[in-house]
């Protein structure tokens, strides 16, 4: 059913268009390289006690107050770095995933399309089920790799340079494992699955990124601005998020895995 | 041959209530090469793709070896292979991964095949390039060793000259011809290139506006449509008078008349008849070839 040579072909496909590299290059850098390496290097060099003034210091007791009470014992510099690498970088981080498998993901069905090999693999004999769910997991592994990569990268950073400030390890956290674990795989089958659906109705890429962006990515930054606070109530909120979208994927998957109208999609696409 | 080996009876389709095919009705026996002939627009292409169950018609019933494109689909595209009119290939990998890719989806056990059609079509010193940096006339030949891959019962070729040199189409159609000679299997081969097919196609189906207008050999086509047998002799006769033997003739010059006959069975009579005096060097049929019968028939069809 799932075809193993469409996954190869298009991760292959994926390597080596340079727009879809750089995307899947680029993005991990800046949240798990830059972000991480400004703020906790931020701290090594900068005063940020100083920096952080009265005002940030009473936001500071408040997010404190329902944290881990060894928190509470942190240094204000300690505690800034701590809440940033905890609570808001996992935020930023979960568009590693968002973006790339929005890109890859868009460029499934139009990209065939676009270059006219669509036409070539719905005259041969795989199964419209076949190949959609066969779209869906070569979709699916690069945002996983990358976000996993990254994970590892940003990890890395958060060590080596928070190491001298706290004499200890701090990443990853429950918070940061639930994230790479849970959620982040969630959201990128949810994003694949949207994005894919997307891609199998329209004809161009443009047309399929402009409608992602329109639906996919409000509902998206509704998400993430909730996240930050989420990430502040505990796992146990995280995970209940990560069981709903898995029930909203497999309902999205299970309406997938029922199309086999051969003619609807050529239909769609070719003409 | 098999008869009735593709069956299509009074099949319909439109798009967006413009109608492209209409009230077609086709034949081709088992192991036959059948030229489907039309200009551009006239819904060959359409055909091709409803044949494959790919695109659904609004009307009308289709039988390929007993089965329905839409029913059987898999079963139909598991035994034949398409030449599409743009190749359908995939750009950023080399020509042996194209293929490699293809013989998966097909589910081509023989490893060696690949390796077979490289040779065969002269592509086995560019297997490790880019498709992207292939000739036209390179990507139809790659094409056509993936249809290949899987050896098909039914080959259905768009326009696979297209793009190719003199020699490319030489070595495409005989290649094509001895295939089907030495496997049986049915081609269906689209093309407006007629001199081309002339001598590769057992039949022809001429397509026009959405509809089969006739089908046939060319002997028999040729026997419909051809009242006046126009041939050239080459011969040293210098006839006076408008007519030779009763028959009219014209000079074209170089030493070459043109006769007109009623039927093929009176060139005998009149070679015999000049031979009689002087020298005969080459005789050519003049209006039995392909596009002679083809533009007779749309002629009438448009009148």
């Amino acid at each position: 059913m799932i075809s193993k040579s469409i996954i190869r072909k298009d991760i292959i496909d994926i390597t080596r268009s340079k727009t879809l590299l750089i995307t899947l290059i680029i993005i991990p850098i800046i949240f798990s390289v830059v972000f991480p390496f400004v703020i906790v290097g931020g701290a090594l060099i900068f005063d940020l006690e100083k920096v952080a003034g009265s005002d940030l210091n009473m936001m500071l007791d408040k997010f404190v107050s329902v944290m881990n009470p060894a928190v509470a014992s942190y240094s204000v510099e300690q505690q800034i770095v701590y809440i940033f690498i905890n609570y808001l970088l996992p935020t930023f981080f979960l568009l590693v995933p968002i973006i790339t498998a929005m890109t890859v993901a868009a460029n499934s069905f139009v990209g065939e399309k676009e270059r006219r090999t669509l036409e070539s693999l719905l005259l041969s004999p795989i199964s419209i089920k076949g190949l959609y769910l066969s779209k869906i997991i070569a979709s699916i592994i690069p945002p996983l790799f990358v976000s996993i990569i990254s994970f590892i990268i940003c990890g890395v950073i958060i060590n080596a340079l928070g190491y001298p400030l706290f004499q200890a390890l701090i990443f990853p956290s429950t918070n940061w494992i639930v994230l790479i674990s849970c959620l982040s795989p969630m959201i990128i089958l949810l994003v694949v699955l949207v994005n894919i659906l997307i891609s199998s109705k329209v004809k161009t890429y443009q047309e399929a990124q402009n409608i992602a962006g329109i639906i996919v990515l409000p509902i998206v930054a509704l998400t993430i601005g909730q996240i930050s606070g989420v990430f502040l109530l505990g796992i146990e909120l995280i995970l209940i998020i990560s069981a709903v979208l898995l029930i909203i994927n497999t309902i999205i998957l299970i309406k997938i895995s029922r199309f086999k109208d051969r003619s609807e999609l050529f239909e769609k696409q070719i003409f | 041959m098999v008869n009735g080996f593709i069956r299509v009876n009074e099949l319909y389709k439109s798009f967006d209530q413009q109608s492209v095919l209409q009230n077609v009705n086709f034949q081709v026996n088992k192991g036959e090469i059948i030229g489907l002939i039309g200009p551009n627009g006239s819904g060959k292409t359409t055909f091709i793709r409803i044949l494959n169950g790919v695109i659904r018609s609004d009307k009308g019933s289709i039988a390929i070896n007993g089965l329905d494109p839409i029913k059987d689909g898999d079963d139909i595209r598991k035994m034949s292979g398409i030449v599409t009119e743009s190749a359908g290939l995939y750009h950023q990998m080399s020509g042996e991964e194209n293929l490699r890719f293809f013989s998966d989806l097909y589910g081509v056990a023989n490893k060696n095949r690949i390796v077979e059609l490289l040779v065969l079509f002269d592509l086995i010193e560019h297997k490790d390039k880019k498709v992207g940096k292939y000739s036209t006339g390179m990507k139809k030949r790659l094409a056509l060793a993936k249809a290949l891959l899987h050896k098909p019962d039914i080959l259905f070729l768009d326009e696979p000259t297209n793009g190719l040199d003199p020699d490319g189409i030489k070595l495409v159609l005989s290649y094509l011809k001895k295939y089907n000679e030495e496997t049986g299997t049915t081609m269906i081969i689209c093309s407006h290139v007629l001199h081309q097919l002339e001598n590769v196609c057992h039949s022809f189906a001429f397509i026009d506006k959405g509809t089969i207008v006739e089908q046939g050999t060319l002997n028999s086509l040729a026997d419909k449509y051809i009242d006046t047998l126009k041939v050239q002799v080459e011969t040293t006769l210098k006839p006076t008078g408008p007519n030779y033997l009763g028959y009219k003739y014209t000079d074209v010059g170089n030493k070459k008349l043109v006769f007109e006959l009623q039927s093929k069975h009176e060139i005998s009579k009149l070679l015999n008849e000049i031979l009689k005096t002087d020298e005969v060097f080459s005789i050519t049929h003049m209006n039995t070839d392909l596009e002679s019968i083809y533009f007779k028939v749309r002629g009438i069809q448009h009148d």
